[in-house]
Formats: C-alpha cells, structure tokens, sequence
C-alpha cells in the first residue's frame, strides 16, 4: 500500500506531462516534418517560430523526420500506418510519382494561387519536370545540390594544366599523368579519379547520371513508358567510363571505407555535390586548394552541361485536414527572404530560378565564391524522370553498368541494348 | 469447468505469441504470393504470375547458385576448423579459457562492423593480405572485385565470425565422451587418430548434424556480408537469395513477389534439412 502511494504521485504526474505535450500538438493546425539534419532542423525551427509569432490561431508543429534506416523508409511506413504529417520537406523527386499514384498527395495544382507562385519560383523546364503524367503538380521544387567536378587545384597544376579537364580526351590526358605507383610494386595507388563501383541504383546518380545529361544536353532516360537513353550520349557515357577503368585511371576497389582519399591526395577529382565544400573546409591539410566544374563532356559536345541537381520537394499529404492553411505556410516558407536564410544556415541552394544573378542572394555568394559556382551550374540541373518504377530502371542500367563499365565483359552498345530491352519489359508488365 | 481452463490459460501466452507473430504473418505471407503490393497502394490479385516469373527469373536462380556456393565453402570449413579448435580447447593447455573466450569474441560483434574490417584487410590496394602476398612474391588478388574470388572471400570471413558458436557446441559435445574409452583405446595402442575418428566422431555425431543444420540454415540466410561488402557485385557474384528477396520487397516494394521468392526459399531450406537428416541419420 505503502509503494503505491508512493508511486501515485508519479504516475499522476507523468499523465499530466503526456496530456499537456499532447494538448500542444492539438493546438498545431498543422504538422510539418523537416530533414533531420541539423541544419535543416534549424532552419525548419527558425521559419515555424517566426510563423506562430505572427500566427498564433494558425499554430504550425514542426518536427524532424522520425529515425530510420533512412527517411525515405520512414515516410513509407507513415504513408503506410496513415500518420502522415500534413506537409513534407526534404521527398526525393523520384519517389513524388508512386505516392501521386497511391492518392496520398495533394495535387497542389488545384490550391489557390499555386501556379502563379510556381511559374514566379521556376523556369518552364522545371514545371514541366514536376509535372506528373496525368497533369497535375504534386510537389513544390525546394532545395537542389548539383554534382559537379570537385578537383584539387595544386594536383591540376602539378600535371601542368592550366585548369580543370573539360572533355574526356582532356580527362584521358590529365588521368594519365596523375597516375602513379608510389610504393614501386607494380600496381597504381593514385588515380585521376574515383566512383563508387557498388551496382547499388542510386550509385548511379554521382556517376553515370550526371554523366548522361551533360553529354546529352539534359536528355531524360525513359519518357512515355519506354526507355530512352540508348543513344549516342549514353554509349560515349559508358565508354568514357570504361575506359576510366579499363586504364586503370580509377580504382575498381572501394575506397569509401578509408580515410578521405581527396584530402590525402589518393585521387585528384570526384563527383560530388555542395555538401563536400563544409568537409573540405574543415578537414583539409595546409595548403590545399580545390574547386569545382561542371561535369566532362564528350570532345564534340556542345551547348550548356547539365547535371543531375538531386532535387528534394515539399509535399503536402492528403491526411491534412486544412492543405490551403497548409499551402498559405509553404509560401511563406519560400519566400525570398526565407530562401535567403535557408542559403545561410544550411549552405544548400533553393530551386529558384535566377539564383545566381538575384542581388538578394549577391551576399551570401560574394562570402562563399565555391556556393557560387553550384549557383551558376543551377541553372543547368536535372531532376529525375516521373516515373513509379524508376528505382527498377536505375537498377537495370547500373547492372548493365558494372558489366560493360566495370568488368569490359559487354561494350557499351551491347550493354545500352540489353538494358534498353530490360527496361522496356519493365513497363510492360 | 475451471480446473479445465486452467492449462489452457497457462498456455495462452505462447499460443497468442504464436498465432500473432508466427501464424499470421507466415498465413499473410502466403496470401500475398498471390497478389501484387507495393504497399501503398491496394492490393491486387495476381493469381500465380509470381510464381511463373519466379520459375523465370535468372537473376534469383544465380542467387540461389551463388547461396550454394556459399554453403559448400563455408559449412565444411567451418566444421572442419571449429571441430579442430574444440579439440585443441578440449586439451589441458594454459589460458584455456583465456582462448575459449577469444574465439567466441566474433560471434557477439556486430556483422556489419566485422564486414567492415574484412572490407579492410580484402582492400586490393592497401589490404594487409595482398600486402602479404606481394611481399612474398605472389601477384595480388581481387578479394572482393574479381567474380571468382568474392564469394569464397565472404565464406571466409563469416566462417571466421561464427566459428566460435560452432566450437562451443563441439565443446560440449567432447565432454561427453566418457574417458574410459579413451583410455581402453590407448590400452589397446590406438593412435590419437584412431581415437578421434572411431571414438570422438561417432559419439558426437548429434552434435555434428546440429553443426551442420544450424550452420546450413545460418548460410542460407548470408545478408550483411555481401549487403555491407559488395552489394551483390561484382557481376552479381555475391547476390545471395536472401539479399535478393530483401531488394524486391525492400528496395523495390515487389511485397507479393518478395513474399513468393521467401516462400521458396524457406521450402528449399527445409527441403535441404531433411535430405541432411536423412544422411546422418544413415551413418549412425
């Protein structure tokens, strides 16, 4: 008896503090999930608490996105368990389209104002990008982070070139005076270069991907339910990389487990996006200098390089009880000011249009010179195609890619063929 | 009347464990070999396509060759050395226990952080081992990039991360001996071979069946290694069934044929435990 009146108290209390956490989520009209990278979450603090500031009958929650293996398993099992947050930041562009399929999603085409909005915030090309197949918009263009060329500068020099390889011949040449046997064994421990060989699919968006749409001027993959990337830039695509490896010019072994093989000078390039500038900074040796370029192309290329922009979209989940209240937030959320902020905290680029030549944004890149040249590539970005089996077709590429790319056991035309082939039964089925 | 519940209340724990956690999903499983769902959109019925593609798919029927190959390397080796180990444990040696821990140590590590420092000692590069090899002559070798040798490479490692469970077992089963047979055997002038191959052997072949089951059962399920390692690479040497199952339903969301490629699965293991049963169970 005694315990229990000892224990009363507690439990009493511990009531009170779940129902008063509970009560503040009921007083939120809307509950809105974040990355949860730290960042990201300070962002999404500073946006939330200045709203309710100014709205305090319009509450917004903000949360980041709960633990996982990975967000994106996260939000499935959400979409799945029906506890969906009302609006969503950081959804890949690859997944929108599956979920649009499902009838999870608010087609935000239909809320008052959006197109106008979105036609204000993105050229014709990105519209059409997020269009999905049946017309409608589901998703609002965010945040971007273009692949592009990193290279260090002093490793440029030292092979005597004046500035980062352009074309492949270029590449050839510079990979060829950087490699080297150091320990004199008969075996090549610095490359020009360096690409995840995992088959996993999306190892393919930092190498062949990119690739891709820089030779083919930003060309899709599949388009109307068929494959479209067996052509001239995919073969050049893969025959560049293959010759890559063929010459030994990159490592077929993984060498994501050691320490940064970029810093120790193991390789001089590799393709990446703006979250290396952060590590770089802080990591790099004295001394070190390195930059960015947009991503090699063919020797008769011609026309602007695109790149793959590994776009993240807003989405507003049709669990919402109020999606206009839910959109009134987002547009403020995207405004230029908050743009600006988000540049700030975060050092990620938000899917504007005009980024780089908007005076608003003209201080931030005047102190980061390195953000600048991802805000230049911005204009020339890809996202992925819209389509509900687009994991699949990255997967059957990236096979095909190991064999032909990798191994040489397929040439490029053999392998684009049976990929095309695969690919093609694919939308059959 | 309530003498009569009383059993069954004692056993409802287990069977609502059993029924919620072990019938359903098995029933569900079945049920959704039979129909396509990605899980967030409704279910459709698919009648036995799934199984028709799994007859035709080559990619599964490599992981299933490759998930062979595996067992064919790594149960031998591992029976070999763990009975070996045992048999040097058995003994009267210093630090006895000292070795009987350390050799148990991998099996309580992490896989993934195990697979990690394979991962190091496999670098063709800068692996240790290919350091050895190049120091004493030999040519290196693409532990985990050439197709021939990752496979046997992942046997390798996951045979040294279990080894030590499967020494236990023999452990136990070596003190059951009783020891006046040795020492009528050694009365006789039998050879230490001759002791452990028509004494030992014979007396723990339970153990030796429970050895192989559970290490069959243990290699049919190989995922992290080549998960952590190689992906399934290179050229989808290392795709294990399981691997493959886990990509369908995980990756690609293929719930219902996920479901039939894990149906057949667990029929093939099952089917493969008998056939081992029936073989020991001949040679006693």
């Amino acid at each position: 008896m005694k315990s229990i009146k000892k224990i009363l108290p507690l439990f009493v209390f511990a009531l009170v503090v779940s129902c008063s956490s509970d009560s503040q989520t009921r007083d939120a009209k809307i509950i809105y999930w974040s990355s949860n990278n730290t960042e990201e979450i300070e962002f999404a603090r500073y946006i939330v608490e200045k709203w309710n500031q100014k709205n305090p009958e319009e509450k917004i929650m903000f949360q980041p996105v709960p633990e996982g293996q990975s967000s994106e398993e996260v939000i499935l099992a959400a979409v799945v368990g029906k506890t969906t947050p009302d609006i969503y930041s950081n959804m890949w562009e690859g997944d929108v389209e599956s979920y649009a399929r499902a009838g999870v999603l608010v087609a935000l085409d239909t809320l008052d104002g959006f197109m106008d909005f979105l036609h204000e915030r993105c050229d014709s090309a990105v519209i059409a990008d997020v269009t999905s197949p049946d017309g409608h918009i589901y998703q609002i263009p965010w945040k971007i982070n273009p692949i592009m060329l990193l290279y260090n500068s002093n490793a440029i020099k030292e092979i005597g070139f004046a500035e980062p390889p352009k074309t492949y011949s270029d590449f050839f040449n510079a990979s060829k005076k950087f490699q080297r046997d150091n320990d004199g064994d008969g075996y090549v421990d610095r490359w020009f270069g360096y690409a995840e060989v995992l088959v996993t699919w999306w190892q393919r968006f930092f190498d062949f991907y990119p690739l891709y749409l820089a030779a083919s001027n930003g060309a899709p993959l599949v388009k109307n339910n068929k494959a479209v990337f067996n052509n001239e830039a995919g073969v050049k695509v893969f025959e560049f990389l293959r010759v890559m490896y063929k010459r030994n010019y990159f490592p077929k072994e993984r060498l994501s487990a050691r320490q940064d093989v970029f810093l120790d000078g193991v390789i001089a390039t590799r393709f990446t996006g703006p979250w290396e500038i952060s590590h770089t900074e802080k990591f790099k040796p004295a001394r070190f200098k390195y930059d960015f370029h947009p991503m090699p192309v063919p020797d008769n290329h011609s026309g602007n390089v695109y790149t793959y922009g590994d776009p993240k979209n807003i989405v507003i989940f049709k669990t919402c009880l109020d999606p206009p209240l839910a959109w009134k937030f987002l547009k403020y959320a995207l405004s230029e000011e908050n743009d600006l902020k988000f540049l700030e905290i975060t050092n990620q680029l938000p899917h504007r249009k005009n980024l780089d030549t908007n005076p608003k944004y003209a201080g931030y890149f005047a102190k980061n010179s390195k953000m600048k040249v991802f805000a230049e590539q911005a204009k020339y970005v890809k996202g992925t195609d819209q389509s509900p089996v687009l994991k699949e077709v990255f997967d059957l590429i990236s096979q095909e890619y190991e064999a032909c790319v990798i191994y040489g056991k397929k040439t490029p035309r053999e392998a684009l063929n049976d990929a095309e082939k695969a690919v093609n039964l694919l939308f059959l089925k | 009347m309530r003498k009569k519940l009383i059993p069954y209340l004692l056993v409802s724990p287990y069977i609502i464990y059993f029924l919620v956690f072990v019938a359903f999903p098995v029933g569900f499983s079945v049920y959704l070999t039979f129909n396509n769902w990605n899980i967030i959109s409704p279910m459709e019925f698919a009648g036995l396509s799934n199984y028709k593609r799994l007859f035709n798919d080559a990619l599964f029927r490599k992981a299933v060759v490759n998930t062979l190959i595996f067992l064919v390397i790594h149960i031998p080796f591992q029976i070999v050395i763990a009975l070996f180990l045992a048999e040097l444990l058995n003994q009267k040696i210093k630090f006895r226990g000292f070795f009987r821990a350390a050799f148990f140590l991998p099996v309580i590590v992490s896989g993934v952080v195990v697979t990690i420092l394979w991962q190091q000692l496999y670098g063709f590069d800068t692996g240790l081992l290919n350091r050895v090899l190049v120091k004493i002559g030999f040519a290196k070798i693409g532990w985990l990039t050439d197709p021939n040798w990752a496979m046997p490479s992942i046997a390798v490692m996951a045979t040294w991360k279990n080894v030590g469970l499967y020494v236990i077992l023999f452990l136990v089963g070596l003190q059951t001996v009783p020891p006046q047979y040795y020492e009528a055997a050694e009365l006789e002038g039998a050879t230490h071979l001759q002791k452990f191959f028509r004494i030992t052997l014979p007396i723990i072949n339970p153990t030796i069946f429970m050895v192989i089951v559970l290490s069959t059962i243990g290699g049919f399920s190989l995922f992290i290694e080549p998960y952590v390692m190689t992906g399934g690479g290179p050229l989808n040497s290392t795709v294990s069934a399981v691997l493959y199952i886990y990509k369908q339903g995980f990756f690609y969301h293929h719930m219902g044929y996920a479901a039939t490629l894990g149906f057949f699965f667990a029929l093939l293991i099952l089917s493969v435990v008998m056939i081992q049963k029936k073989f020991v169970e001949k040679d006693k």
